[in-house]
């Protein structure tokens, strides 16, 4: 089989660019070597909303007969490689295009590889990714995510990172070489093509037995047809809703939302709030202004951020007038979407702990445009701390 | 046998005193696919929240419709329904109507049921501005046409509307090295525009979920003061405005707080600044500058200094030679016994 295909997994509207811009360069790359490719973004993704997970496309062929053969789909139903462009996404990608949740590597082929862009270890993104019957290869290319907007690009050369970390993993796919010489047509800069030749050396691999992973089965449901719709096509419109008891006193009290059971948003989430029940002044400002209505007003008059709704804005950390009583923590520090006020209720001095811990993994703000200068400055940061950003060259002798 | 009626009964919706006050019912809820920190999907959750339990909502195309009710799922909790681009005004009309014969005829008990008809800025101050104009002419029937205002066609990845700022970057505007700035027209004034032009029209407003309890508040005496009225809200927009999400809040105070979003009503013809935009009306605040508007937001990282310098002086003449501010944009020779300049 002459035909490879790749998928970029990414966050919408964050990544648009960096996902356009590796599966593009995987096409002209192939071009180099004398094979045509095409790239594209899945149509049902579109259009794309912030943080909510999408997919791109590159499929290569040797000939246009081959791949006039695997352009006739949707989307290919597997790819020789994934590519997460952010390491929570390993968490399952729920797109617009789907209703439940998939595995990262639902179409990764037996064998394939899952390319991640993370400064995590293998070892957490096992235990985030599901776990699956065919053994595959994880591999890991180290900076952290890289995210921006529509209009402004940073340019942390985390696409020129994946495309050289791309003819190791599938030299058949794309050479090195071809890599080097699509980068110096398309962005012509020698700095980049050293960024990409050291991804090349340095990116990391293992491989995955089956059955290592998570092996929680991801949610599901089926759909009706639509001739099985009501008159009119009407659907039932959500319930409102209801007050609920407290896990101590048994006290009924509070209202919690009836939510869309069609849609959790929950793998839109690079962050989490991790609340401070003992520093919450009750202010209501959290719950007012989630556009989400994530928060459950509980019997004792808190506010509890519901975690199959809460799709990591920030917002609440924002309008909170108390310092440290919400801060939004990296979604990978996290294995569950329980309620963080009953396991308060349940052993304050565990849940003060736990959230001691938690708020050590704090995330440095990737999460898109906040002020002028501020990509240009980030990139410096990253390549002097070695976490991405453009090669710099190695330091030698004293 | 019901009596005839005139129009359908009004329903009684006093302000919410303060934050403690806001009932804690959703009647938006989670579970739509907008982006992360979607304002629009605040003003959603927060118009219908002021509305109660007892109202129809009527979406035209944009985002709050093709996120929020994507196939067989939904948020919404009161009866919604999908209307064409242009015809909110329409929509909303239509169905004020329709309650209101239903009503007569006996088919409905008589009771006030709120109906509110939304449109995004392409589908309200560009198509479907006509049918708006219209339907705000017919005194008979009790609706509220509410404009969420993100700058842009959002939904289709971000298109220039009549509503995009001066130099926005745009999908239609692109910034480039011929031309830095390609979207050189100002942002039309749709509420001043429309207070202006519908005289007996009872209620119009501006409002920025931002200040949740204020807004609410202004839905709620546009839809219990009787006639069609007319609410326009700003609601900073994550994907094309180019900005983290967590700041959807703080842009929102920011247009406010630079004077580029002032906040007003106009009930029964009489005009009232509120908010911060009165605290800066009657000099108790300063207007900050619009550079810390500007300067958060990636559809502005090709401003020159040159380009904020105009935008803010472009800001500074609708304070300082508007005959009101931020709402008529013109002087008068005809001072009708006010002081002259």
């Amino acid at each position: 089989m002459a035909t490879h295909s790749v998928e970029v997994v990414y966050r919408g509207i964050f990544q648009k660019t960096l996902a356009k811009n590796i599966t593009r360069g995987i096409v002209l790359a192939a071009v180099k070597q004398g094979k045509i490719g095409i790239a594209f973004g899945r149509y049902g993704d579109s259009p794309e909303r912030n943080g909510i997970p999408a997919k791109n496309f590159a499929i290569v062929a040797d000939n246009e007969e081959e791949l006039q053969a695997s352009m006739a789909q949707y989307e290919p139903k597997s790819v020789d490689l994934t590519v997460a462009l952010d390491d929570t996404l390993c968490k399952g990608v729920e797109s617009w295009a789907w209703y439940g949740l998939q595995p990262i590597n639902r179409l990764t082929r037996p064998g394939g590889y899952l390319l991640v862009t993370t400064m995590l270890d293998f070892a957490d993104l096992l235990q985030m990714a599901h776990a699956r019957e065919q053994p595959y290869h994880l591999a890991l290319v180290r900076g952290l995510p890289s995210f921006s907007g529509l209009w402004v690009y940073k340019d942390d050369h985390t696409d020129v990172r994946v495309l050289g970390a791309v003819s190791r993993l599938l030299p058949d796919l794309v050479s090195l070489e071809a890599v080097e010489a699509a980068i110096r047509q398309e962005w012509k800069s020698e700095q980049k093509v050293a960024s990409a030749r050291k991804a090349y050396e340095r990116v990391e691999v293992m491989a995955v037995a089956p059955g290592v992973g998570d092996r929680r089965r991801p949610y599901e449901f089926e759909l009706p047809r639509w001739w099985e719709l009501r008159e009119g096509v009407t659907i039932p419109a959500i319930v409102p809703g209801e007050a609920f008891p407290d896990p101590t006193t048994g006290a009924v009290g509070g209202w919690r939302p009836a939510r869309n059971p069609y849609f959790k948003k929950f793998s839109t989430r690079t962050m989490r709030p991790v609340i401070d029940f003992e520093a919450c002044i009750k202010c209501t400002l959290c719950w007012l202004q989630c556009p989400d209505s994530c928060f459950d007003v509980t019997p004792d008059g808190y506010y509890d951020a519901n975690m199959e709704a809460c799709c990591g804005c920030g917002v609440c950390e924002a309008v909170c007038p108390v310092d440290n009583c919400i801060t939004m923590v990296n979604e990978a520090a996290f294995t569950n979407n329980d309620s963080q006020w009953a396991a308060w209720k349940r052993d304050r001095e565990a849940y003060r702990a736990w959230v001691r811990e938690k708020i050590q993994h704090r995330p440095e703000r990737s999460h898109g445009f906040q002020q002028r200068g501020q990509y240009e400055r980030q990139i410096r940061e990253m390549a002097a701390a070695a976490v991405g950003g453009p090669a710099v060259r190695e330091r030698t002798g004293g | 046998m019901a009596e005839a009626i005139a129009t359908t009964p009004l329903p009684t919706l006093e302000p919410f005193k303060g934050v403690k006050k806001v009932p804690l019912g959703e009647y938006f809820t989670s579970g739509h696919r907008t982006c992360q920190g979607c304002e629009s999907a605040l003003v959603m959750r927060l118009m219908v929240k002021a509305a109660g339990p007892r109202t129809i909502v009527l979406g035209s195309t944009g985002c709050m419709y093709v996120a929020n009710t994507t196939y067989y799922s939904t948020s919404w909790v009161v009866p919604w329904m999908h209307t064409q681009l242009g015809s909110s005004g329409s929509a909303g009309l239509g169905t004020a109507a329709a309650l209101r014969a239903l009503m007569r005829k006996g088919k409905l008990p008589t009771e006030p049921i709120n109906v509110i008809a939304f449109c995004g800025d392409g589908g309200g101050a560009d198509m479907g501005l006509s049918a708006i104009s219209a339907a705000l002419t017919h005194t008979e029937y009790n609706f509220l046409i509410l404009l969420y205002d993100n700058e842009s066609y959002a939904n289709t990845d971000i298109q220039l509307s009549g509503l995009t700022p001066y130099g926005a970057h745009t999908t239609f505007s692109p910034p480039g090295t011929a031309k830095r700035i390609l979207h050189q027209r100002w942002k039309k004034n749709v509420a001043g525009m429309l207070a202006a032009g519908h005289p007996s029209c009872r209620y119009v407003a501006t409002v920025c979920a931002s200040y949740a309890v204020e807004m609410m508040n202004r839905v709620r005496k546009a839809l219990s003061i009787g006639g069609p009225t007319f609410i326009h809200s700003l609601d900073p927009c994550p994907k094309g405005w180019d900005y983290d999400p967590m700041l959807s809040h703080e842009l929102g105070e920011l247009a406010v707080e630079c004077g580029i979003w002032p906040l007003y009503e106009v009930e029964d013809h009489k005009l009232k600044l509120y908010g911060r935009t009165k605290g800066i009306a009657q000099g108790r605040s300063k207007r900050r500058p619009v550079r810390d508007y500007l300067v958060r937001q990636g559809r502005f990282a090709h401003f020159t200094d040159d380009d904020i310098d105009y935008f803010q002086a472009k800001v500074d003449e609708m304070w300082e030679r508007w005959i009101i501010p931020g709402v008529i944009p013109f002087a008068s020779e005809i001072t009708n016994g006010r002081s002259p300049d």
